[in-house]
């Protein structure tokens, strides 16, 4: 069930343009609209390169604009705000903690008892499947796991936008599709405003209400499409005959 | 690769294997020596009769246990291992403490800057001459000598341990929330640790390799520096492959627990091996 | 800009506090004596002592003249021996750090080879400097090359650790994507170990720089007839060295210069390390 038609705006960028600075400046984003309703699951596609993490760091607030505006909530976007949770696309859930020192990071951060912590962290760990794990040192996991403790840090403040910089895109495929089926799950639990970057058309179309094509660097908004297939969406859903013409439009929308 | 590392006991067999075939090419080197290797050697004024440039086991023997029971050895041993300690943990917490400063804070860095250069390529040698100048004629000279050569490695280790925080944790705390202080107590330090330890490990060897300059100063028994200069000057070589070969069981020693400490706290490390 | 700010207060500091009469001039040598005792080394002679100022001024200062004139004398001047240290230093760092740079990676990537390797690399690098030299006199005599063993030692030795803990805590990650792919033995050591290694390697070098001109200075105080150290000794060969007659001023001097020329060195080697690790980011 995707968001309805009239819920608000969260995120908001008018006319963004990018340019990195350098040696050789390079144009990442070119004339860039795109708004975002509240608990709207969004899936930001492109090939490699056209500026998709560039554009998603700028919506979280760690990179100004250089031409046009982006606004949360209304407001103009002053760096980074509790009400975002970022996923990268690297590695950064923190080597030196366990996973429960790095679910808790974020309550740490704002203060929070022990007590208290040690409850919100056990809830997450326990969703995220990795109880038996509470005390292992991100080394001892695998790629997928590491990941899904980034996931329950970054929900661990509960914040009402997640941002993911295509955070399964070093795994293989049957724990990306695992994966996948977490997060919408977790989705469905908690309704937050998604915006998910990706290269990958199917994992699109599998997990979001509505999909943006970008075009190759200069990244420019290309389709904008809703994607009406229902929900919970199983591994199945990928063989129906909705799911294949959404992948053919897509397909054109890359060009 | 990662995981079941070799048990220890494997290890050491290996590392006392090894010893074991240097002290027998040494053994070897020796013998092989005695009769080729000349005896008098040009001391740049004058000739010295009866030196054994590549002393056999008999002599370290009997130099040994003459350094020994006579007592010169173990007290040597105690009064540098002494100022070794003190001066390294004194620089150590004053390197560590600048250079994560510096590390933080481009201000700090310019601010530093000019000291810490000036006393970085100064060789202990040098500075000596300075040093009894300003502190005088004893034990504070040659600690505080030591202890330069030991911030100036360490203040560099937690610099760059600092700068070489990987920008992605750094974003991820602060868009966790996390403020300067918990950003800096519980990322920035973590990840500058093994930078950290792997100064301390240079500086460590470099610290008893300075106690030979710093024994210099106010040179007087027990010392093994002192002795090692007075070997030096004779020349009188078993005494100096045996001071030699002392200092050297020491750093390993130290090395060994240096080692320990750094894979502890850093046991969250993925290795090679 | 800060820095040379910084610089400059710290200069008229001392000018300020050595010319106050607070410490003596021998301790704290006046910023002028400095002045003058560096200019007579670039300029390699002295002017003779013209107005009566000078005159006495020359006796004055008659036993730290002595400094200066002996180098003076043996046509020292600050320009060629700050070259020839710095020679001195390049050869240790090019011979040394291959060497040094070799075993440490070895010895990060093969357990085995750590194992075996480690107690004597222990040994050999805790050999003081001054010791070898000594040692290495007695052997070789004096030549060009016991001035130039330790320096390539003490480099060898410095390189190996930084090398080793780049190899060892390599992201494993890389290896493992690596291996993956089929790498050969040789090709993950080339490829991807030594490349991910480097910024530990590049970061330890600049330790590796200061000990060298350390050492360098070390062995040119002891035994040379040219280069910085023997410019701070005043000339001559070995000599009882724990009491120093030399001017506190030319010693400053030549401090200074090795500052100077060991901090140039020690920029070349960082931006060198930041170019060649931008991919480190």
């Amino acid at each position: 069930m995707s968001s309805p038609a009239g819920a608000p705006i969260r995120l908001e960028a008018v006319d963004l343009g990018y340019t990195y600075a350098g040696a050789t400046p390079t144009r990442a984003l070119e004339t860039l609209s795109l708004a975002v309703r509240d608990t709207e699951f969004l899936a930001v596609l492109g090939p490699v390169g056209c500026g998709k993490t560039t554009l998603l760091r700028i919506l979280a607030g760690f990179l100004r604009p250089t031409t046009g505006s982006v606004r949360r909530d209304g407001a103009a976007v002053e760096g980074t705000s509790l009400q975002i949770g970022y996923v990268f696309q690297e590695d950064a859930v923190f080597p030196w903690m366990t996973v429960r020192d790095n679910v808790e990071f974020g309550l740490v951060a704002r203060g929070a008892d022990p007590a208290a912590r040690r409850a919100v962290s056990d809830e997450l760990i326990g969703l995220i499947g990795l109880s038996a794990f509470v005390s292992a040192y991100p080394k001892d996991l695998s790629a997928g796991m590491s990941k899904m403790v980034e996931v329950a840090r970054v929900l661990a403040t509960d914040p009402s936008i997640l941002l993911l910089d295509e955070p399964f895109g070093a795994l293989d495929a049957q724990t990306r599709a695992r994966m996948q089926d977490e997060l919408a799950r977790l989705w469905e639990r908690r309704r937050k405003t998604v915006v998910f970057v990706t290269h990958d058309a199917e994992e699109a179309i599998y997990l979001a209400d509505r999909i943006v094509v970008l075009s190759s660097r200069p990244g420019r908004v290309r389709a904008d499409f809703p994607v009406q297939l229902p929900r919970p969406r199983s591994q199945e859903a990928r063989f129906s005959a909705d799911f294949s013409a959404l992948k053919r439009r897509v397909w054109e929308a890359l060009g | 690769m990662n995981g079941t590392a070799p048990a220890l006991r494997t290890r050491a067999t290996r590392a006392v294997l090894s010893l074991g075939v240097m002290a027998v090419v040494y053994g070897l080197a020796a013998e092989a020596g005695r009769g080729r290797l000349p005896d008098r050697v040009w001391l740049g004024t004058h000739y010295v009769e009866n030196v054994q440039l590549l002393p056999p086991y008999r002599s370290l023997a009997e130099e040994g246990t003459f350094l020994v029971e006579s007592g010169i050895l173990t007290g040597s041993i105690a009064v540098s291992a002494g100022r070794v300690l003190l001066g390294f943990v004194l620089g150590a917490a004053a390197g560590i403490l600048v250079g994560l400063w510096t590390g933080r804070r481009a201000r700090a860095e310019y601010l530093a800057g000019p000291w810490v250069t000036f006393l970085q390529f100064t060789p202990a040698l040098a500075l000596l001459p300075l040093y009894v100048l300003w502190f005088g004629y004893g034990e504070i000279s040659k600690v505080l000598l030591i202890a330069t050569n030991v911030a100036v490695v360490a203040l560099l280790g937690a610099h760059q341990g600092v700068r070489s925080v990987p920008r992605v944790y750094l974003d991820a705390a602060s868009a966790l929330g996390a403020g300067e202080r918990l950003t800096f107590r519980k990322i920035v330090l973590p990840a500058a640790l093994p930078h950290i330890f792997a100064s301390l490990r240079i500086a460590l060897g470099l610290a008893w390799v300075t106690i030979v300059v710093a024994e210099l100063i106010d040179a007087q028994m027990p010392s093994l520096g002192y002795l090692l200069t007075l070997a030096g000057a004779y020349p009188r070589v078993p005494t100096m492959v045996i001071g030699i070969g002392t200092i050297g069981a020491l750093v390993l020693a130290f090395d060994l627990l240096a080692m320990g400490l750094h894979v502890r706290a850093t046991r969250w490390m993925r290795r090679a091996a | 800009m800060l820095g040379s700010a910084s610089l400059a207060a710290l200069v008229l500091a001392y000018t300020a506090i050595s010319n106050a009469h607070v410490f003596r001039p021998e301790v704290v040598p006046p910023a002028q004596e400095i002045a003058v005792a560096f200019t007579e080394l670039v300029v390699g002679t002295r002017p003779p002592p013209v107005t009566e100022d000078q005159q006495h001024a020359a006796h004055h200062h008659h036993h730290s003249s002595d400094h200066v004139g002996t180098l003076l004398q043996q046509g020292v001047t600050l320009q060629a021996s700050l070259a020839i240290t710095a020679a001195r230093v390049l050869f240790g760092l090019l011979v040394g750090a291959p060497l040094g740079i070799l075993l440490g990676i070895l010895m990060g990537w093969s357990r085995r080879a750590d194992d075996y390797l480690h107690p004597m690399y222990v040994l050999l690098r805790s050999v003081p400097p001054l010791a070898l030299i000594t040692y290495v006199m007695l052997w070789l005599g004096h030549g060009e090359a016991h001035r130039l063993i330790p320096i390539v030692y003490a480099v060898a030795a410095t390189m190996v650790i930084p090398a080793y803990h780049g190899a060892r805590d390599v992201a494993f990650t890389y290896l493992v994507a690596a291996r993956a792919l089929g790498a050969p033995r040789w090709l993950l050591i080339r490829k991807v170990l030594v490349p991910a290694a480097s910024p530990a390697i590049l970061g330890g070098f600049r330790y590796a720089v200061a000990i060298a001109w350390m050492t360098a200075v070390g062995a040119e105080m002891l035994m040379s007839e040219n280069g910085m150290g023997n410019l701070i000794v005043g000339g001559g060969l070995w000599a009882s060295r724990s009491q120093t007659k030399a001017d506190p001023a030319v010693v400053m001097v030549g401090i200074l210069a090795l500052a100077a020329a060991g901090w140039a060195m020690d920029a070349l080697a960082r931006s060198a390390a930041a170019r060649l690790t931008r991919w480190a980011r």
